[in-house]
């Protein structure tokens, strides 16, 4: 139970870049797994996969429902300050956390779009296989690798863009 | 393949590939030599390698320890809260179980042997006794009889050994010497010179070993003589 919360809250934190919401959205996952036990079968590839594509399809949900407040959002805040809107959404405890390089490659994620943000955090973050991402995201391995490599690519150039990274 | 015709989108396309180490041989050449002589190639080639070693290197965040019963509420149901009288019988029924009964029995063992190491008598129990210096003074006494009595029967073995070897040894010296001092038993009842039945034949053996060698201990050992004569 423990180690499952911890990786599906890692997952939404990642995803959401804020801590309030990957509460919410760990306990949704929780419940819907709960509630859908029953269909649960083995030659899915494992209950751990399993949640995970659970929590993906929860995350994907947010992300659509959530997509009008943050075209409302950035355009309240016009001027880059990504880092700056992530951190005043954060609690204290939460800042004291995370390290600075943390902090950085969360904005940066955030600014990538949900399927390749998926992917790289499955693959980077989560360090799972091919196999296992394949079957979370129901896409073809060919269509995850594609992701994945591209994801890489944007975050890198989003880490550059903020002075992360100088070229 | 070779550099001339990899290009920037080749790059770019293969780069997670080239990363991974799951390039051909010659596709890892000419992806080498085109990183090494590209300007735009190279400080991409860099910066996802950093990005992979940073993100490899981010500690899982821990959830908040309030998360595990909020999921419980939440799929379980919120937990009763019992107050009064149900909340002792509650803590009371959580009592009744194995561990908590092995617990128990364990302290009662540990007080009980240490009370009885103290020499507290539980026939005529005094209040006195409990007091924490006779307590001490108890135990330290009985430390010090256990102490002396573990010392002679160290000692007393040691003597029983010596007899044992000085025995052996004289008889493997002196093995058909006749004993004219040997007090003279029945044929059909060995050892038994003071008209008495042994009580089993180990006891019978013994006797006879000891009638036997009483001349040799009685050589080498005078000092036990003596004091029997005494």
């Amino acid at each position: 139970m423990r180690r499952h919360t911890r990786r599906i809250y890692n997952i939404c934190y990642r995803f959401t870049g804020n801590g309030a919401e990957a509460e919410d959205l760990s306990q949704e996952v929780f419940l819907r797994v709960y509630k859908t036990l029953g269909s649960y079968r083995s030659a899915f590839g494992g209950f751990a996969t399993w949640m995970t594509s659970v929590t993906r399809n929860l995350l994907i949900d947010h992300y659509r429902r959530t997509k009008r407040d943050r075209v409302t959002d950035s355009l309240d805040d016009a001027m880059p300050v990504v880092e700056n809107k992530a951190s005043s959404a954060r609690r204290p405890d939460e800042l004291a956390l995370l390290g600075e390089l943390s902090s950085q490659i969360q904005t940066a994620l955030t600014k990538l779009s949900p399927e390749l943000r998926e992917a790289v955090i499955l693959r980077d973050l989560q360090q799972l296989e091919y196999s296992e991402i394949q079957r979370t995201l129901s896409v073809p391995e060919g269509t995850v690798k594609s992701r994945i490599n591209r994801g890489r690519i944007e975050l890198a150039r989003i880490l550059q863009q903020m002075g992360v990274r100088p070229s | 393949m070779t550099s001339m015709n990899w290009t920037h989108e080749q790059t770019e396309a293969r780069l997670t590939d080239y990363l991974e180490g799951l390039l051909q041989p010659e596709e890892q050449l000419a992806f080498d030599a085109h990183v090494s002589s590209c300007t735009q190639c190279a400080p991409l080639l860099a910066g996802v390698s950093h990005l992979l070693t940073d993100l490899h290197s981010l500690d899982e965040l821990e959830p908040p320890p309030r998360l595990i019963y909020a999921i419980l509420d939440k799929t379980l149901g919120p937990r009763e809260t019992v107050t009064g009288w149900r909340a002792a019988l509650a803590w009371l029924g959580s009592l009744a179980n194995p561990r908590v009964g092995y617990g128990l029995a364990s302290m009662a063992a540990t007080f009980l042997i240490i009370v009885s190491a103290s020499g507290f008598s539980w026939r005529k129990p005094r209040l006195a006794d409990l007091k924490p210096s006779s307590l001490y003074r108890n135990a330290d006494r009985q430390v010090h009889l256990v102490y002396a009595r573990g010392t002679k029967f160290v000692s007393d073995l040691r003597v029983v050994y010596e007899i044992q070897s000085r025995l052996s040894q004289d008889e493997q010296q002196n093995p058909a010497t006749p004993d004219r001092n040997r007090p003279q038993t029945s044929p059909n009842e060995p050892g038994r010179t003071d008209g008495t039945n042994p009580s089993s034949p180990k006891q019978q053996n013994r006797a006879d070993g000891i009638g036997r060698n009483s001349p040799m201990l009685a050589a080498g050992f005078p000092i036990l003589f003596e004091r029997r004569i005494r």
